[in-house]
């Protein structure tokens, strides 16, 4: 298992630059220069070029790309156009709060999807099964950003059951930083919950009408057992992808959701910086999260292994 | 039998095994330095079980898989320089039918429509009536009612949808039509009326066939000759009453061996068990 | 075309999100007409209002008509949507197909950009975008017609490659089609209908991530409403009017649904194809079993001293037309250690009538409660699906056609052997390991301790017959029901089995029930024969009597039409016609339109098993008996 992880991690070290490309990329689709967005509309074009100097903005392209990946490469980003801090002090300091929602919200997906998409499954067609379907398809409509409003008003805020806003970081307190979490990943979760639950919904009808569902059947094997044993591994390997794919909308709804509930993650920061054009903080914003949906998905590859030997051989 | 159709000289066909990136490159042979030809109005059968190489010998003669050596010549011309250069003149002259019939057939066309575009590109029926008069022609030569022009693929049985595919391939007039297990998706009653009607047709126009099946007694009936391939070796040649009465190789004696005969007062199975 | 868009509207998941989406377009195109306010009129007397007669969804911190600013936003959604979806598609289109068809290093390209594009968050992605563009609606709405032209790129590329593999594209090319042709005429048409579906579904994640950029105020500006963007007002005014945050989130997630909801009910119309599901459930219940099961029966009761003993065997099949019965009255018998074949061509019954004996009908297939289906001398219609997987552990055993899929991909084949032995004859782990090497070593599989340890699809496909017998063998059943076994195999392997077969059977005193189109197979496996034609037993009797003087046309017919190794260069005989779907209600001898013999009592009389004066023959035909004697 560690030598597939290793080998997967080499392998997506190319996505990765392809990634920075478009990173770094940005900047230069940007109109204006990035000195002119710190000198502001006043500046002279003497000024412009100076510190164009001063920034080596007039090296070429290859060269600045050059300098920018390597910074990258140790964590350096460079400094924020409007505050002039380092980006990766902003990156290290509002991230982890980021990713403990999307971890929230990608627990709380999974537990409802796989147990509400095998539930309908086994009672297809049945009211059970209809409801389950009801509530998918609401669960799929609804915008992420709504659930939150709501949820924090009515649950935080009409009934103080749970923090309306604020966040714990999990040094200072484990329970408090799950009871912060609490209505984020609820809001956060629903709508991958319906994702999971459908694609369960159809991965295992799909594997019960397989022959060896059939043959595990005829050696005599009970229902229940046929279902746990033989059934459930294999619908589970189409879900996998779609986590992996439910990862990535995860950082993207997190950046959402953490504002409505006054969270201190990165969604204010980006925001922000894309209003005020602040591409340094916006590139390292992308970066980092492509690099931990990228991880992510590498490590959905890997446990493709455990549940698809035919994956584990090749 | 005046002449050779077609010809194929040393065909050898490589397949380099896992991706442009891949470490441990393999290098299967699928086909190794196979030889025959084929007369006019002849059908010449190929037999080998699954992966013996002949469906690849089979595509490379019609130009849909490039050969890694040997040579492939339709008359007088080259194949792969045909295929190249002049596909439409290729596709002319030779035709193929595959093993699914349903599949092999538009779902989104009309028969009338999947009959005039071989018609219309390849044998120059521009007029579109003239193309509905000739592809209800090509229906009657292949026993279907002209009803069936307006019908689509779906709505045709497996033995229907084979005949069209036939009556496809007939429609450039080709000298030569290659039918890759072009009865084995068939039930025997079906698979009887088939083989007949392609007995008919060689009659009838003088094609010739390439008939590629693992059956070996389906061949045996509608072919003149029978090349036996075995991973990728065509290990036996001869006619085909010849290959099936008195086989050389011992792979082809195996095979023989090995099939069914729907006679109890044979009972193979069983008495080779009792004599071992 | 019409008669897609016709049944998309009969049903309620076609009708209502249509309907909905209708008064959405119709409030975007003249929304003056629906507007009960100005949307953008403050009027200060009737601030942060609950919904009131004057005012139906109330007002905000302006006092502005709350529903008159839904209808209002219901332009900017619609102009998002049909923007950014056609962008999506004229980029993504052509790209797709391109790539797709063309396939080598454009493919690997083009697909590796968008694999990086997409490790990107979509959102994320749509930040970055609009921070090069600038804020705004159209410039979000490019944003986001690029992604989904990604996704776009994506899906159509997938649906090339697998349209592309479909012989009749190889066909196409045959006929001359240039790759134009091709792409236009044969690909894109048959790639129509999931492209409808998918681009209705992006409509709806489109209005998703507008709403969400309008939300964070990226998208359109004061003091426009759209969805979004009344929902970012939301928020601070919820605690003065907590119904204010409603409306607006309402609105999207009805048209994000109607647009979901559309998209699956049409994927349903494509899938289900003309005639549908709820008709013909309707159709097929006034249809009934009149006939099935009225019709009289010769049979003899049960055979006490058969092993298994078949009796008016009945079970229907769900049809485009109602239920139809795919087997009818079936009964026949099978003594110990008996090799019975039940031979027929593709819907005549055979493979349903062997799976309703092992109580494996698929969902929606049933046998009728009249049958009777006698194993060891226990009625087995009727049976609890406990009961039955008690029968199965320990008295029958399966063999299905296609081995390598009846093995359970994701567990090894010692588990899925050990299995049966643990739970049916309660053999501990190590037992059932040495029991299973046992076994495995009894089929003629090398090395079977090492093998134990392998996953199905390390073995080829005679091995893994080889497995799923020895899996059959573990329940030490007295009766193997064997499913066209060798079908899928080389012919040479073939053999192999069979012989495998025979062997084990003489050996450990089993009987089988052998089911296959092949004559040749059952001549050399088996003892006696039952020929099906359409759902009816037409012929039974000992092979090498009925191989050598078949009875019923038919069976002569089809026996005729086998092209024979030895044979003489005569013509093929052939059956005119077609065989009678299970629906096809017919007068008379079921075989009678295609028969030589037919007369006129063929077509009113209804024939049944006649019993032929020879030992255990029987034969479905007004002429039984007669026939035989012409033939040679």
């Amino acid at each position: 298992m560690a030598r597939t992880l290793a080998f997967r991690l080499v392998a997506a070290v190319p996505l990765v630059f392809l990634v920075s490309l478009l990173a770094f990329g940005l900047v230069h689709l940007m109109p204006g220069s990035a000195s002119e967005t710190i000198l502001g509309d006043a500046a002279t074009p003497e000024a412009v070029a100076e510190l164009d100097a001063e920034l080596g903005l007039d090296r070429p392209i290859i060269e600045q790309y050059w300098n920018w990946a390597t910074d990258a490469v140790q964590g350096d980003f460079g400094r924020s156009l409007i505050t002039s801090r380092d980006v990766s002090d902003t990156l290290v300091e509002r991230f982890p709060v980021t990713i403990s929602i999307a971890m929230g919200g990608l627990v709380v997906a999974l537990m409802i999807g796989v147990v509400g998409g095998t539930v309908a499954a086994l009672r297809q067609g049945r009211l059970s099964d209809r409801v389950i379907s009801l509530l998918t398809a609401s669960g799929l409509a609804v915008p992420n950003f709504w659930v939150a409003v709501l949820l924090a008003f009515y649950f935080g805020v009409e009934r103080d059951w749970f923090p309306a806003i604020g966040y714990v970081g999990p040094t200072e307190s484990i329970t408090q930083w799950i009871y912060h979490l609490i209505l984020p990943s609820l809001a956060l979760g629903l709508g991958s919950a319906a994702v999971i639950a459908r694609q369960m919904r159809g991965g295992l009808l799909d594997v019960l009408d397989r022959p060896y569902i059939r043959a595990a059947r005829a050696k005599g094997l009970r229902y229940r057992r046929v279902v746990v044993v033989h059934a459930m591994k294999n619908a589970f390997i189409p879900v996998i992808t779609v986590v992996g794919f439910q990862a990535s909308v995860m950082i993207g709804g997190a950046v959402l959701v953490e504002q409505i509930f006054g969270m201190p993650g990165i969604g204010v920061q980006v925001v922000g910086a894309v209003l005020s054009q602040d591409m340094p903080l916006v590139q390292g914003v992308v970066m980092v999260s492509a690099v931990i949906v990228i991880f992510m998905n590498t490590l959905i590859d890997v446990s493709y292994a455990y549940f698809d030997p035919r994956v584990r051989l090749s | 039998m005046s002449g050779t159709v077609l010809r194929v000289g040393h065909l050898v066909v490589e397949f380099s095994g896992g991706g442009a990136f891949s470490l441990n490159r393999e290098i299967v042979r699928a086909v190794r330095d196979v030889s025959f030809h084929i007369g006019q109005g002849e059908a010449y059968g190929l037999v080998g079980e699954s992966g013996s190489g002949k469906t690849t010998s089979g595509r490379c003669v019609l130009g849909l898989q490039k050969p890694t050596s040997g040579s492939i010549t339709l008359g007088a011309d080259d194949v792969g320089e045909l295929a190249r250069h002049d596909p439409q003149a290729l596709h002319q002259r030779i035709q193929a039918v595959f093993q699914n019939p349903i599949s092999s057939l538009n779902p989104a066309m009309t028969v009338d429509r999947i009959l005039a575009e071989p018609l219309r590109r390849l044998a120059g029926v521009k007029d579109s009536a003239a193309a509905r008069t000739r592809s209800a022609e090509l229906l009657d030569a292949v026993r279907l009612p002209s009803d069936v022009l307006d019908r689509r693929p779906t709505e045709l049985s497996g033995g229907m949808a084979q005949r069209v595919s036939i009556a496809r391939a007939l429609a450039s007039s080709p000298t030569l039509i290659m039918l890759d297990e072009a009865v084995s998706a068939l039930d025997v009653a079906t698979q009887a009326q088939v083989i007949n009607l392609l007995a008919d047709l060689r009659d009838e126009t003088g094609v010739s066939y390439l008939f590629i099946a693992h059956d070996l007694a389906v061949v045996r009936h509608l072919c003149d000759r029978i090349g036996v391939m075995s991973q990728g070796e065509l290990v036996e040649e001869g006619n085909s009453a010849d290959i099936c009465h008195r086989p050389t190789h011992e792979y082809t004696q195996r095979l023989l061996a090995a099939v069914p005969v729907p006679d109890p007062n044979v009972k193979r199975v069983r008495q080779d068990l009792r004599t071992r | 075309m019409r008669s897609i868009l016709h049944r998309l509207v009969a049903r309620p998941a076609g009708f209502i999100p249509l309907f909905w989406l209708a008064i959405v377009g119709f409030c975007a195109l003249l929304p003056a007409l629906v507007m009960t306010h100005d949307p953008n009129a403050a009027d200060f007397g009737a601030i942060l209002e609950g919904p009131s007669g004057e005012h139906w969804f109330g007002t905000d911190d302006f006092g502005r008509d709350t529903f008159s600013r839904v209808v209002d936003a219901a332009r900017p959604a619609a102009m998002a949507g049909l923007q950014a979806v056609s962008i999506s598609l004229v980029l993504g289109l052509p790209i797709g197909l391109f790539v797709g068809y063309a396939g080598g290093w454009w493919d690997r390209i083009v697909m590796r950009i968008v694999d990086a594009i997409f490790s990107l968050p979509g959102l994320i992605l749509a930040f970055a975008i609009v921070a090069i563009l600038g804020p705004g609606l159209t410039n979000a709405m490019y944003s986001v017609g690029f992604l989904f032209a990604l996704r776009i790129i994506r899906l159509v590329r997938g649906m090339v490659l697998s349209v592309r593999e479909e012989p009749f594209i190889e066909a196409a090319r045959l006929s001359g089609a240039p790759t134009a042709t091709v792409l236009s005429r044969y690909l894109l048409p048959n790639m129509m209908g999931p492209l409808i579906v998918q681009v209705t579904i992006s409509f709806a994640a489109v209005l998703l991530i507008e709403a969400a950029l309008s939300f964070l105020g990226l998208g359109v500006q004061q003091p426009d409403a759209t969805w979004g963007s009344m929902l970012r007002e939301a928020r601070s005014l919820q605690r003065d009017n907590p119904w204010i945050a409603w409306p607006p989130g309402l609105a999207i997630t009805f048209t994000v649904l109607a647009f979901n909801t559309l998209g699956d009910a049409y994927r349903d119309v494509l899938t289900e194809g003309p005639g549908g599901r709820a008709k013909a459930a309707k159709r097929g219940a006034s249809l009934g079993l009149a006939q099935g099961t009225t019709a009289v029966s010769d049979a003899d009761p049960a055979d006490p001293n058969a092993l298994l003993s078949v009796r008016n065997l009945t079970v229907t099949v769900p049809t485009s037309a109602g239920p139809a019965p795919a087997v009818r009255q079936l009964s026949f018998d099978m003594r110990p250690a008996e090799v019975v074949g039940l031979v027929g061509e593709s819907g005549s019954g055979k493979t349903v009538s062997a799976l309703a004996v092992a109580g494996l009908l698929p969902r929606g297939v049933t046998i009728d409660p009249s049958s009777q289906i006698h194993f060891d001398g226990e009625q087995l219609v009727g049976k609890t699906e406990a009961d039955m997987s008690n029968v199965r552990g320990t008295g029958i055993g399966m063999i299905f056609q296609d081995p390598t899929a009846s093995l359970n991909p994701a567990l090894t084949v010692g588990y899925q052997l050990a299995e049966p032995l643990r739970i049916h004859h309660g053999l501990s782990k190590k037992d059932a390991i040495d029991r299973a090497v046992e076994l495995l070593d009894r089929v003629g599989v090398n090395n079977p301790r090492q093998r134990l340890k392998d996953f199905p699809h390390q073995f080829s496909g005679g091995m893994a017959q080889r497995v799923m017998i020895a899996m059959a063998l573990a329940s030490e059943p007295s009766l193997i029901i064997a499913d066209e076994p060798t079908t899928a195999l080389d012919v040479t392997t073939q053999r192999q089995v069979l012989e495998l077969l025979v062997e084990l059977c003489e050996d450990l005193g089993m009987a089988m029930l052998f089911i296959t189109h092949d004559l040749g197979v059952v001549a050399e496996v088996c003892d006696r024969a039952v020929v099906m034609y359409a759902g009816q037993a037409v012929e039974t009797g000992d092979v090498y009597d009925l191989f050598a003087a078949p009875d019923h046309p038919y069976s002569r017919a089809l026996l005729a039409s086998v092209p024979l190794l030895d044979g003489d260069e005569e013509r093929l005989v052939t059956i005119p016609g077609r065989v009678p779907g299970p629906g096809e209600q017919i007068a008379g001898c079921r075989f009678g339109a295609r028969c030589e013999l037919v007369h006129e009592a063929c077509t009113t009389t209804l024939v049944e098993l006649i019993t032929l004066p020879r030992d255990g023959r029987s034969s479905r035909c007004l002429l039984a008996g007669a026939s035989t004697e012409s033939n040679p």
